[in-house]
């Protein structure tokens, strides 16, 4: 289990708990605002765009080759950005706080 | 390839075709008629809005219809799709023999749009008529003029009506302070109409037939629903039916190796990008459980495809009614369609591909 806190673009917190899926799945389960997850978690349409708390990054890891090369053309996008479809949740990521981009 | 008098360069790497996708400044939609290779000016007299628009106004026109095309995201709205897509396969079962284009994947269509439209069911039997091209026959004839006189007799008709419908809508929708012109509410309409027609009836009809030569294929679905999920995006992938979309160069650009002077076109070249053996294992093979699968099926950027949602969910509905209903469907005739350019050729979909399904003794999974 997962303790996982949203930050929605206007800046409204939404705090979830999750023990599979993504960031995304979890994000899309509890109405997060912000997160669409259209294409269902396959790294296509970008639409669970986050930036992780740079405490966290080295838990979470970086974007792997198809999720950077999305990651180089989306609006917002920083060091910081990851798909929410591309991050499992896993128990080390207990207390995580991700700011939702959007759109 | 060939277009319009001028050798148009095509971006053919996923890559590449997303940042041309992004640099809407450089490579501009700001161009009627000229959205595909080949001009439409002899098969519509409107600009189709809001593709043939850049931003600013492009993200105030997208703002007005948005709404519309959001409406596949509603779980009620998804039980309802899974219904008509349920009752259609069922109806496509009975007979020995379906022609799955024109007797299951039209009016598929053409059924799912009047829901996403807010129209009543019965507007969709009109449409059905059209065929699977709404502006030409099968051998290149015009039938534009009568989708132009049916859209502006659907805004006339609701003139004042305070429905939730489409035309109703756009009739009441304020554009930056003040009401579209009739003009830029056929554009609507006529993008609607014409611009997930002929895409979806190809997607389903090549998925059909994938089915019929890869049996195994729906017992793989049924063992996980999750891999409806991935396989409609696969299918999106690997069936690109749209070959190319074009950008217009305001100014002298260069696209890789390639100078575009002052006006000159670019086209971008989505199954090409989708085959991309640099981004994908097994760029030329249907895996249905293809987990990272960064397509541009819908595009890219501000203009990817208004009707993804609403597209994707007539895959998901199609495949989970074959995984519920369907044991094996048998080929009895492929006819491909074929777009034939000055470079190259490639299948689209199908002109008729004719079918029989035998059903599942026990239903659902």
């Amino acid at each position: 289990m997962a303790r996982i806190t949203y930050i929605t673009p206007d800046g409204q917190q939404v705090v979830v708990e999750a023990s599979s899926g993504s960031l995304m799945t979890a994000a899309v389960q509890n109405q997060v605002d912000g997160i669409e997850g259209a294409c269902g978690g396959v790294c296509s349409c970008a639409t669970c765009h986050i930036h992780i708390d740079a405490a966290w990054m080295d838990r979470v890891g970086p974007a792997g080759d198809a999720e950077a090369a999305m990651l180089e053309l989306e609006d917002g996008s920083t060091s910081a950005s990851r798909l929410g479809c591309q991050v499992p949740i896993r128990p080390e990521l207990d207390g995580l706080t991700v700011r939702v981009v959007g759109r | 390839m060939r277009a319009e008098g001028q050798e148009m360069p095509l971006v053919l790497r996923l890559q590449d075709v997303r940042k041309v996708c992004k640099d809407w400044k450089t490579f501009s939609s700001d161009d009627p008629f000229m959205i595909v290779p080949h001009s439409e000016a002899n098969v519509r007299s409107v600009r189709q809005y809001p593709i043939e628009t850049d931003p600013p106004d492009h993200t105030d026109y997208r703002a007005l219809v948005e709404p519309f095309f959001r409406r596949p995201n509603d779980a009620d709205y998804q039980l309802g799709m899974q219904q008509l897509v349920d009752e259609a396969l069922a109806a496509a079962a009975i007979p020995d023999s379906v022609d799955v284009v024109s007797e299951l994947a039209l009016p598929l269509q053409s059924r799912s749009l009047a829901r996403l439209l807010n129209v009543d069911d019965s507007e969709a039997n009109l449409w059905i008529s059209w065929g699977t091209h709404v502006f030409k026959e099968g051998d290149g004839v015009s039938k534009g003029a009568e989708l132009s006189s049916y859209i502006r007799e659907k805004f006339e008709a609701a003139e004042g009506s305070e429905a939730h419908d489409f035309f109703s809508v756009l009739n009441r929708a304020d554009f930056q302070g003040r009401k579209l012109t009739l003009e830029e509410k056929h554009g609507f309409a006529n993008m609607a109409f014409a611009g997930g027609r002929d895409t979806v009836i190809h997607t389903v009809s090549s998925i059909i037939a994938h089915f019929a030569a890869h049996p195994e294929g729906l017992d793989f679905l049924r063992q996980d629903p999750a891999r409806i999920i991935t396989a409609t995006e696969e299918f999106v992938r690997y069936v690109s039916p749209l070959t190319a979309i074009v950008r217009s160069c305001p100014h002298s650009a260069k696209v890789l190796d390639a100078e575009i002077a002052p006006g000159g076109r670019v086209g971008l070249c989505w199954p090409s990008a989708n085959r991309d053996e640099t981004a994908f294992t097994k760029p030329d093979e249907v895996v249905l459980d293809r987990s990272i699968n960064p397509h541009v099926g819908f595009g890219f950027g501000i203009h990817k495809c208004l009707g993804a949602a609403q597209a994707r969910l007539i895959i998901r509905s199609l495949l989970q009614a074959l995984c519920n209903q369907i044991e094996a469907i048998h080929l009895i005739e492929a006819i491909p369609e074929i777009e034939q350019e000055s470079s190259f050729e490639r299948q689209v979909g199908f002109k008729r591909l004719r079918t029989s399904f035998k059903l599942r003794s026990s239903q659902h999974f």
